[in-house]
């Protein structure tokens, strides 16, 4: 009984310690506004994967080769994009994980929006 | 493309094999992942954790007496009146067994005439709610495979209707299943599925599962024709060899009071009757338990491993491991390197996983001290001591699937074939997104990995004291099979921790 109360506890504060010092700090300063340029050409996005922190303002500049629905998965953000006008795309990234982004009609997918929890 | 929005297509028929219309994203049967992947310093963590905790089971077990593996405690649920009742009564019992039936043709008629791209059941039925949902419930809760495996169903119901109609017993042709093969037909077919899951790049194209499904049930219930139901069931009917697996780890289990009963069964020890669903079958209505049990008690038990357990074992291991490896660069830059291709690459790794298993498996008879007990024998036992891992890694990989793509399933029920029909009024359900953040996600990945590590070693170290008897030579013995789990368990971190690329 002695024994096992000494593993538990050994082990739980080697643990516990090991949590502390490896876990780093939040990221500093709140929520940011980030902006994009994202061109879509031959069905691919670049660049191909967006990442930003939780609860930032995300602002997509879409310029794209031919006209589409863009989709952003998760968030059910959906914008037309045409060739030759620039289309901008505002959300604000509160939930987190990795979605798609995708053209609508054919569900091809585009490039990804990674979202990182605070 | 499963969490698509709804469209409403006109039917496409015709019966050209799908191959091309399968979007580059779902080159493997599920939708896209939520997850991102867990940050380096998490991954560090969870690799010191399982450093750490694999010596925890050695420090405050080691003095237990090796026949412990019978004793746990257990708790007959048909001992209560109104629980057995319940659990045996024809309506549940055959229910179910109607349904899954009822489901295996929904499948297969969507998979063969319903829309092909977009929205179908098929693929996340048989994908999200079957593979994952079913495997989890069979390792969370208990295996009801035996009771709902729409073939053994089908079976059943020919004999009977076969019975009826006079053919007495012309359904089976009674050849006697060949007993060195052991469960190695299983093993093979178990390979196939893996591919089909993993590599084929259409295996999420509807009319694809549905020539699968009828591919299988032709074999399957030809087999269980020629060398009848129980033994094909046992050795050659890869899910049920699957699920009986998985089963061992869940926390209830089917008992028989009387071993009489298994007397020429050759999955059971002799003088004990557990996790054998067919002798449980044959068994009297009296004669029957189900147990509650502690969790993973099951894989410890002494019973007689068939010829191919390890190599099924590994193969599981190795096929969920592929899956998160195929989405890592360092696959992607394997295949630019070599010529490795994923088909070759599917073969390769289980072979990879068995040769390293074997290796550590001499290591630690050696390290025992070798001896009376076989080489075979310490294969076989000890292969069940990973299933932990690899069911650990599953939920951890799968479960926010499960979570967030399963929800489709609740629309799809309604509109099976894509057709626009709305038969339950829950066609236009919208999933939610938003039910477990992602670091959640991080945390209890990590977590899971680290407690299935644990359940292993511990599990490991009960099956040495069983095998080798003497508690200093056992020690020692599972000192390499603690590194083989120490390794596998950090190689699972490392996949969650890798970027995930197409």
């Amino acid at each position: 009984m002695r024994r096992a109360a000494i593993v538990v506890l050994v082990v739980v504060l080697v643990l516990g310690g090991l949590f502390f010092l490896l876990r780093p700090d939040t990221p500093d300063g709140g929520p940011q506004d980030r902006t994009f340029d994202v061109s879509i050409k031959d069905g691919e996005m670049s660049p191909g994967e967006i990442s930003v922190n939780q609860d930032d303002t995300v602002t997509l500049r879409v310029s794209t080769d031919e006209s589409t629905e863009l989709h952003v998965h998760g968030y059910d953000v959906e914008q037309e994009v045409e060739p030759g006008t620039e289309a901008e795309i505002d959300f604000e990234a509160d939930l987190t994980g990795r979605f798609e982004i995708e053209a609508h009609e054919s569900e091809n997918e585009l490039g990804v929006l990674q979202v990182r929890p605070r | 493309m499963l969490a698509g929005t709804r469209r409403v297509a006109a039917p496409t028929l015709g019966f050209s094999f799908v191959l091309a219309n399968a979007a580059p994203a779902l080159a493997h049967g599920f939708g896209p992942t939520y997850d991102i992947p867990i940050p380096l310093w998490l991954y560090l963590y969870g690799a010191a954790a399982a450093v750490v905790l694999a010596f925890v089971p050695l420090a405050l077990y080691s003095r237990k007496t090796p026949d412990a593996a019978y004793r746990y405690p257990r708790f007959d649920l048909f001992g209560v009146p109104l629980l057995r009742r319940l659990l045996t009564s024809r309506l549940l019992v055959g229910g179910l067994r109607v349904l899954s039936v009822v489901l295996f043709f929904v499948v297969v008629i969507s998979g063969l005439v319903g829309l092909q791209s977009g929205f179908n059941i098929a693929p996340t039925f048989v994908w999200i709610t079957w593979w994952v949902g079913f495997s989890f419930f069979t390792a969370l809760v208990g295996n009801l495979w035996p009771l709902v495996n729409p073939w053994s169903v089908l079976f059943d119901w020919a004999e009977g209707l076969a019975r009826r109609l006079g053919f007495r017993d012309k359904l089976v042709l009674g050849e006697s299943y060949p007993g060195t093969l052991g469960i190695w037909p299983a093993v093979g077919l178990y390979l196939v599925f893996v591919w089909f899951e993993n590599v084929f790049s259409g295996s999420y194209v509807p009319r694809n599962i549905a020539f699968f499904a009828l591919g299988y049930s032709l074999i399957t219930l030809y087999a269980m024709a020629f060398f009848g139901k129980e033994a094909w069931l046992r050795h050659g009917e890869a899910f049920s060899v699957l699920f009986s697996l998985l089963g061992r780890f869940a926390p209830t289990e089917v008992r028989v009071k009387n071993p009489g009963v298994c007397r020429g069964c050759d999955g059971c020890e002799h003088g004990r009757c557990v996790n054998c669903y067919e002798c449980f079958r044959r068994a009297d209505p009296d004669e029957r338990e189900l147990n509650l049990r502690p969790p993973a008690v099951g894989l410890g038990l002494p019973e007689e491993a068939l010829p191919g357990v390890a190599a099924f074992v590994i193969l599981v291991l190795a096929g969920v491991t592929f899956d998160g490896l195929l989405e890592t660069p360092l696959w992607l830059e394997i295949v630019r390197l070599t010529p490795v291709t994923q088909t070759l690459g599917v073969i390769l790794l289980p072979l990879l996983f068995f040769g390293i298993y074997l290796g550590f498996v001499e290591l630690s008879r050696i390290f025992g001290g070798g001896g009376e007990v076989g080489f075979r024998q310490f294969a076989a036992a000890f292969a069940f001591s990973l299933v932990p891992i690899a069911i650990a890694y599953q939920m951890a990989h799968y479960y926010t699937y499960l979570l967030i793509q399963g929800q489709m399933i609740i629309s799809m029920i309604s509109d099976p074939l894509g057709w626009g029909w709305n038969l339950f009024g829950t066609a236009g359900f919208d999933p939610s997104y938003g039910i477990v953040g992602a670091s959640f996600v991080w945390y209890s990945q990590v977590a899971l990995i680290v407690v299935g590590h644990v359940i292993a070693v511990y599990l490991a170290h009960s099956i040495s004291l069983r095998l080798v008897r003497d508690p200093g030579r056992a020690f020692r013995s599972q000192l390499p099979m603690l590194v083989l789990m120490v390794l596998y368990t950090i190689t699972s971190l490392w996949i969650l921790a890798q970027p995930i690329v197409k």
